[in-house]
């Protein structure tokens, strides 16, 4: 047989409305006819359908002819059409990468999945799981997070199970021209006050420093969350970051983005909301590669490694905890 | 032995951290791979600047204006 294309296109122009009108037919296109498996040299009119089913099934205004003005069919069995879904949509199972948060917050990244106790949990900073401090074990954890639509009960994934309590500086007295550092509050169980008690000026009394902004979460389901990174795929292993490393992120906004860890050893003030301040010690700062939202994702080099857990950033910089410290913190493994 | 990067960062991340507009303190490469303390201002501040010293026990100190930072 031999048909031109150009009047294939014609005839299937005429005609792929009324296909597609058809219930089951997703997509119409132009295709060599596959018989049997094997590809054949006649081009036909190919109607994608969502399941092949036998034509007792079917009612004679669905049915795909065998011919159309002359020029023979194929049907092909795709599936549903779906346009890929985005990173702030609800995903079962749930890969890292995509939005999450306690129901009191906006949105975060969900970063990855962690082993504690052979169970298995998804990790991601406080302020996005147990909204800084702000929340009890067996919360409910959202996906997509609030701000993107998630609602309770419908979305969500997990609980929260645990969460690192992040210190902050007490707020600065009034007139004071932020000269003090502040009390930090002692109540944490990590909280170490380093310098003499002796000591009177609030100055004097070194703050509290955090090491990492880190909780998990229990899947209600295991089937429910998959150990893939979108874009980035399965985590190999652990590695220490270090200064020049070449490192890559997968979150909510900014989705996939690389960098450089342009300084170790980092200690930083870093703002929660309005008017709250924390510090952090032993942090990783890479360049910008990260925007709100973005915040729990997790963190790794070139060989896909997991090398640390992201949660702040500035115009010009980003801020990760480094993985060692989150895993000791909470007791987790890969 | 003369004291590590680490250890000197250490000694004067505090004293920096409370001069008006320095966010952080940390320690990174010059452009010739050499080690260097690095401060963190939030915008500028002449006076800062000025305090802020050059070297620390043979270490340069370099200072970048980061903007803010916050949770995110």
């Amino acid at each position: 047989m031999n048909i031109d294309i150009t009047s294939i296109r014609d005839i299937l122009k005429d005609t792929s409305r009324k296909l597609l009108g058809r219930a089951n037919i997703v997509a119409t296109g132009i295709g060599y006819k596959i018989t049997k498996g094997e590809k054949t040299s006649d081009l036909s009119i190919v109607c994608s359908v969502k399941e092949k089913l036998p034509a007792s099934q079917l009612s004679k205004k669905d049915m795909v002819p065998a011919t159309i003005n002359g020029t023979p069919t194929d049907v092909l069995e795709t599936g549903p059409i779906r346009a890929f879904p985005a990173r702030t949509d609800r995903w079962r199972p749930a890969p890292g990468g995509v939005s999450i948060g306690h129901r009191d917050i906006t949105a975060g990244t969900l970063g990855c999945l962690v082993k504690k106790n052979g169970q298995t949990f998804i990790l991601s900073n406080n302020h996005v799981l147990a909204n800084s401090n702000n929340a009890q074990p067996g919360d409910p954890i959202l996906q997509p997070g609030p701000i993107d639509g998630g609602k309770w009960p419908n979305d969500r994934i997990a609980e929260l199970h645990e969460f690192v309590e992040i210190v902050f500086l007490a707020p600065e007295p009034p007139g004071d021209c932020g000269v003090a550092r502040g009390v930090a509050s002692l109540l944490s169980g990590i909280a170490k006050i380093v310098g003499s008690k002796s000591r009177l000026r609030a100055v004097n009394i070194r703050a509290v420093e955090n090491l990492v902004d880190a909780a998990i979460a229990r899947p209600f389901n295991e089937q429910d969350v998959s150990n893939e990174i979108l874009e980035i795929g399965t985590i190999k292993g652990l590695s220490q970051g270090e200064l020049g490393m070449a490192i890559k992120k997968s979150g909510r906004t900014t989705e996939l983005t690389t960098g450089e860890i342009q300084q170790v050893n980092v200690t930083v003030n870093v703002q929660y909301g309005t008017g709250l301040i924390a510090s952090f010690t032993d942090q990783l700062m890479a360049g910008a590669m990260s925007q709100g939202g973005d915040s729990g994702s997790a963190v790794l080099d070139n060989t896909d490694n997991l090398v640390g857990l992201l949660f702040a950033g500035s115009d010009t910089t980003t801020i990760i905890n480094r993985i060692e410290n989150v895993f000791s913190a909470l007791g987790l493994g890969l | 032995m003369s004291p590590s990067i680490q250890e000197i960062k250490e000694k004067h991340a505090g004293r920096f951290l409370a001069m008006p507009g320095v966010v952080s303190v940390g320690i990174g490469r010059d452009p010739d791979g050499k080690p260097v303390i690095i401060v963190g201002l939030d915008g500028p501040h002449p006076q800062t600047q000025k305090k802020l010293p050059r070297v620390l026990d043979d270490y340069p100190v370099h200072v970048e204006i980061i903007g803010p930072v916050k949770a995110q």
